[in-house]
């Protein structure tokens, strides 16, 4: 098997799998589940091929002609490729594996592993796409799948609400990117990277800077960014396995690829707006995550908080390695890249262990989410305990765990361009410990506070293997030997950062931030306590975090008030005007002189007669001249 | 006295007038038909009368056309008629009314 036909069979696996089991098996969860789970390890060993065996190559083959624009679809695989592959394929299958015992006794478990395929197809695509319009498109693919795994309960309303939202937020990422797309083979006649990064130099500062923050929107959209963060929170209401797959480690993650695989037509300006977009994010949603009691929706806003600081450390290489004035080492894997993908890497690993986790503990509780009604897990299934605190302690950033390692090299790098931007982050570090440990201390500790917990007990093996397998993972991803040699690329530059100028300092903050929040966390959120310490103290607050910020409650107000009003207004005009007017007003003229022509034809000779006699009068009347008025 | 041709144009006229009223007023197929005849004939009294008046012989010529095609459609019009009686059993234009719907 050629390097390309590898590539192939492993995108089109899934593919395959899920067309068999919609077409045939939708009535057959058994048969679905199996399929499902033999396309996650075909992937797995497929992926493993092209990751391991096989050497960075890229391959293209045209599509399409329109006119001057050639489309193109085609391979890359690079170091980049492999090291996201990887995250796909292993996760995805561990969280392939923990579907089975989760969806057990699920009527339409067929649906959701065919659904979970197609998912697999469009994010493999995803990260093998070497160009725009093919990235593009399965862009646009994982938008879909998403779609339909949050819906999959549909008869739950609040979950088909969630999914049309966040099909619908996503779309204004998504029409972001097309403009940016479209914008550049506008003003550059191409859409090949390299090629618009080429005229970038001869072009108006306005265009290459709104190319840039065009496509960038595609990732404030797909990850979660604000002020598009909105939906991510509202798709927890998919199946868990979901969230974690699709919700945290793999699909919001494709933002930070994308910037990484743009990275060579990013501007200065652009680079500045996009890591204080992801500087906000990160408080925002590490400030929000207080307000909420929904063990997912609190996982959710971790999630958004984190991709914040993706894109905060992804500007922060590039911004640094331009006021350096070496513009040059934007192409490729940059400093900001690198530790950006290895955030990614290793909050795949431990988000997905949370979820998971939130998965099991949901799974044993009787669907119980609000972390206030759970309580003494620990010692009801203490598997689940272990996992999810050492999750907890990686995303927390304590010191030697996976998310040690990344956060710090993020902070770093902030540290190196701007005092500020390395407090503002440094403080995001510490809510992440804080709303961790009342998420860990109020879900787990204490005494039982509801019917579900108090009956919980430990879940299958089938859910605690994935369980244990990803804790390894998050636990070990910070050490530059846990990657076998080809995915190493990535890791070592970003634990290369961790050698740069003041890495002593950026250590001990990025510790004492862990122990002050984790700390304060334990201090505020005592074990088995009944309600939330801010909602106790400070209700005024807690409601404001609560209703997160009023920023949804906004988005709803100005649809219903102000989008719908105009959608009505130009719909009243089109009814009016268009419909009205013009379409209903011609055919009532033509109706009109019907109406009129059909009284002349009376049928009887006489009457024919005297419009013979009219016709004659006029006749002479033409004749002599009585018409000309000269 | 002598007759001119506007005496002949008078008398052209006045015919015509007949046939026209007739044609209005008159409920017969038949009588319809007759003055339509009485139109046509009129006309060609205006032809001879301008052709005399004018001493050429373009207005002699078609009125000799004029009557060739007139008895040609007298008998066409008089056999419609004919087949209009035996199908219907009348004549009466008001009752001849099938084409209104």
């Amino acid at each position: 098997m050629s390097p390309v036909q590898n590539a192939l069979a492993l995108l089109f696996l899934p593919l395959a799998t899920a067309l068999v089991t919609a077409l045939f098996f939708r009535r057959q969860p058994a048969v679905g589940r199996a399929l499902s789970l033999a396309a996650a390890a075909g992937i797995v060993w497929l992926g493993s091929r092209l990751i391991f065996f096989t050497e960075n190559f890229t391959i293209a083959a045209e599509w399409l002609t329109l006119g001057p624009l050639t489309i193109k679809l085609g391979i890359l695989v690079d170091d980049l490729t492999k090291l996201m592959l990887f995250v796909v394929a292993f996760i995805g299958f561990l969280i392939h594996v923990f579907s089975v015992g989760y969806m057990k006794g699920e009527a339409h478990a067929a649906r959701f592993f065919g659904c979970l395929s197609l998912f697999m197809f469009s994010m493999i695509g995803l990260t093998l796409a070497d160009d725009l319009i093919m990235l593009f498109i399965f862009w646009e693919l994982v938008g879909l799948s998403s779609f339909l795994l949050i819906n999959f309960y549909y008869d739950r309303p609040a979950a088909v609400i969630a999914s049309k939202k966040a099909f619908i937020v996503n779309r204004i990422g998504d029409f972001g990117f097309l403009l940016g797309i479209i914008l550049a083979y506008w003003a550059f006649d191409t859409i090949t990277l390299v090629d618009i990064a080429a005229r970038l130099d001869t072009s108006p500062e306005l265009i290459a800077t709104s190319i840039a923050l065009l496509i960038f929107c595609g990732a404030v959209g797909k990850s979660g960014q604000f002020p598009l963060h909105v939906w991510l929170p509202d798709a927890m209401e998919g199946p868990t396995p979901v969230s974690a797959l699709i919700h945290a480690a793999t699909m919001v993650a494709a933002g930070i690829f994308l910037l990484c695989r743009v990275g060579v037509i990013m501007t200065g300006d652009a680079l500045t707006i996009i890591l204080w977009t992801g500087v906000v994010t990160a408080l925002f949603a590490g400030v929000t995550a207080f307000g909420q009691r929904d063990i997912k929706r609190i996982l959710a806003y971790s999630t958004i908080s984190q991709l914040g600081f993706m894109v905060a450390a992804y500007a922060l290489g590039s911004l640094i390695a331009l006021r350096n004035g070496a513009d040059a080492t934007l192409a490729g894997i940059t400093a900001g890249a690198a530790a950006a993908m290895f955030h990614l890497t290793t909050h795949a690993f431990f988000k997905a262990l949370l979820f998971l986790g939130a998965g099991s503990v949901i799974h044993a509780s009787h669907h119980e989410q609000d972390i206030y009604r759970l309580g003494g897990l620990w010692k009801k299934m203490p598997i689940t305990f272990a996992t999810f605190t050492l999750g907890t302690l990686a995303l927390a950033g304590a010191p030697f765990f996976s998310g040690f390692f990344s956060k710090d090299a993020i902070l770093l790098l902030a540290w190196q361009y701007e005092p500020v931007v390395f407090g503002l982050l440094l403080f995001g570090a510490l809510l992440t410990a804080l709303y961790m440990t009342r998420l860990w201390s109020a879900a787990f500790l204490g005494a039982p506070r509801s019917e579900g917990a108090e009956h919980a007990h430990e879940s299958p093996v089938s859910m605690t293997v994935p369980l244990v397998l990803l804790a390894v993972g998050a636990v070990l991803a910070g050490y530059v030997w846990f990657y076998p040699s080809a995915l190493a690329v990535v890791p070592t530059a970003a634990l290369a950062l961790l050698q740069g100028e003041g890495h002593t300092l950026v250590a001990v903050a990025g510790s004492s931030a862990f122990v002050f929040g984790a700390g304060l966390g334990l201090l505020f959120y005592r074990p088995g306590a009944a309600g939330d310490f801010l909602q106790q103290r400070l209700p005024a607050l807690y409601r404001v975090m609560e209703e997160r910020f009023y920023l949804d409650a906004l988005y709803d107000w100005y649809v219903a008030k102000v989008q719908q009003r105009f959608a009505m207004l130009l719909n009243f005009l089109e009814q009016i005007i268009l419909a009205g007017l013009i379409v209903r007003g011609f055919a009532g003229l033509v109706g009109l002189l019907g109406l009129g022509a059909r009284a002349l034809h009376t049928g009887s000779l006489n009457a024919y007669v005297y419009w013979f006699l009219l016709g004659l009068v006029i006749l002479w009347a033409v004749v002599a001249g009585i018409f000309n008025l000269q | 006295m002598s007759i001119g041709l506007n005496d002949y144009l008078f008398l052209s006229a006045l015919l015509f007038a007949l046939g026209f009223f007739g044609v209005l007023l008159r409920k017969n197929t038949l009588v319809i038909y007759m003055c339509l005849e009485l139109m046509l004939v009129a006309t060609t009294l205006a032809l001879v009368a301008f052709s005399r008046y004018n001493g050429t012989m373009d207005g002699n010529v078609f009125v000799f056309f004029i009557l060739t095609v007139a008895a040609a459609e007298v008998a066409v019009g008089l056999a419609i008629i004919v087949a209009l009686f035996r199908r219907r059993l009348t004549v009466q234009v008001d009752e001849l009314n099938a084409l209104r719907n």
